[in-house]
């Protein structure tokens, strides 16, 4: 799993790679903790376009950076979803707690 | 003063486990009762033992030590037991503070019983012990019966069976603290040292098995639900076992094995949803079908009955931890 960091308009994107198990969510919730603590970041894009697998921790995670977000009035969109990862947060219901484009360009926009 | 050092210390040590759940398994309405439970239990013991003491003719300080903390801690488990039967408690957790919560009630009706007895003409010391000691004994012994009654049961013992080895582990720490064996500062500095660090370990062994359950079964859920969803769920080999199934059952029972196994997916991943959410402080969702899920789930348990549930175990386990999570929806 690797990630990446750029700047659109007033929102902090960070494109996820690969997968997020229980081996590698520690260290793709300290990356995203630095950015959300560190950086002071409120207005955020998840783009998932690279994301192959997310687990039960991976989703823990994001409800983490949810929470952070929304106590601060900021905006936490998620972008660019694969089929399979959508399946995942429609079929345990999570599609409701956040806020899901179809892509990025889409998210920004919505602000 | 010393209504402070006999109550509070108690009460703060509740207080402190149940900020430490930090998946937000207890019940706040069930903790309550729990601590209600506790104190009515320490009024049933006051007269049991006081009748016990005249039919046994025994020396007080003999039923002190032997008997009354076996009426004690029996009574005290009652509502634990309950609610374990009811699968309201599912882990250590949140078995250690609904125990720990019963025994503060008891603590808390027989310290303030005493407080009134004694007309406060006692020096602080006493109050001392009784709040940081016989008070926290109190919890501690009802949290450790819970926790090794839960512990039972998650290895599929027989209720019966997880409650004898609970009894007498919260009897010998009882009975054990009333000898005095120990010089009582000794003893009060012990329990208020041992106690926490005990209640660390086991909270952070039990935090890290609800993870890992979490972790392998809902991935392995959603993927088994989608594939059922998208009509792929024959070409998997939970898939070919089911198909396997006909031979031995009827076509309707098949059909009703397959809705059982999917719709009991469905619930679970919302359930599991649901922990997660209320670990992350978010308000659990209620969808308005989950009732009328839960008691079709019911109903299907019911017609495929106890050869169904047999033969989907290798896919689907229907046991306390199982029945437990379909509450948290």
């Amino acid at each position: 799993m690797n990630i990446q960091v750029t700047n659109r308009d007033n929102f902090t994107v960070v494109s996820i790679h690969g997968r997020i198990d229980t081996i590698n969510a520690e260290n793709f919730n300290t990356h995203l903790m630095h950015i959300l603590d560190n950086e002071g970041v409120d207005h955020l894009v998840l783009d998932c376009a690279g994301l192959d697998y997310i687990s039960s921790s991976g989703l823990r995670i994001f409800l983490v950076a949810q929470k952070k977000i929304s106590a601060v009035q900021g905006k936490l969109l998620l972008s660019n979803l694969q089929p399979t990862i959508k399946e995942i947060f429609d079929i345990s219901g999570f599609s409701t707690i956040f806020s899901i484009f179809p892509d990025t360009e889409a998210a920004i926009k919505s602000k | 003063m010393k209504a402070i050092f006999s109550l509070m210390p108690v009460l703060l040590f509740l207080i402190g486990l149940f900020l430490f759940d930090s998946f937000k398994l207890v019940n706040k309405k069930y903790l309550i009762l729990c601590m209600i439970w506790g104190a009515i239990a320490a009024w049933i013991a006051f007269y049991l033992n006081n009748w016990l003491v005249n039919q046994l003719a025994l020396e007080f300080s003999l039923f002190s030590k032997y008997l009354a903390p076996l009426t004690e801690e029996l009574l005290k488990s009652i509502l634990l037991l309950y609610l374990i039967a009811r699968r309201r408690i599912g882990f250590s957790i949140d078995a250690a503070i609904y125990g720990f919560s019963a025994g503060t009630g008891f603590a808390l009706a027989e310290n303030i019983a005493y407080l009134n007895t004694l007309n406060y003409d006692t020096a602080n010391v006493v109050w001392m012990i009784r709040g940081f000691g016989t008070a926290v004994m109190h919890g501690g012994a009802t949290a450790l019966f819970a926790m090794i009654m839960i512990g039972g049961i998650q290895r599929d013992k027989p209720f019966i069976l997880s409650i004898i080895p609970a009894l007498i582990l919260s009897y010998v720490v009882h009975s054990g603290f009333n000898h005095f064996l120990l010089n009582p500062y000794l003893q009060v500095t012990l329990i208020i040292t041992l106690l926490p660090v005990l209640f660390y370990i086991i909270f952070k062994h039990s935090t890290n098995v609800l993870q890992q359950w979490l972790e392998i079964e809902f991935s392995n859920e959603v993927e088994m639900l989608s594939m059922i969803r998208r009509g792929e769920f024959a070409d998997t080999k939970a898939g070919n076992y089911l198909v396997e199934l006909k031979k031995h059952f009827l076509p309707e029972m098949i059909l009703d094995l397959y809705c059982y196994l999917s719709l009991y997916l469905e619930l679970s991943i919302k359930a599991k949803r649901n922990l997660m959410l209320k670990e992350n402080g978010f308000p659990i969702i209620r969808e308005v079908d989950t009732m009328d899920k839960l008691i079709e789930l019911r109903l299907l348990r019911k017609a495929i009955g106890k050869l169904g549930e047999l033969a989907l175990q290798p896919l689907v386990r229907m046991k306390h931890l199982e029945l437990w999570k379909l509450n948290q929806l």
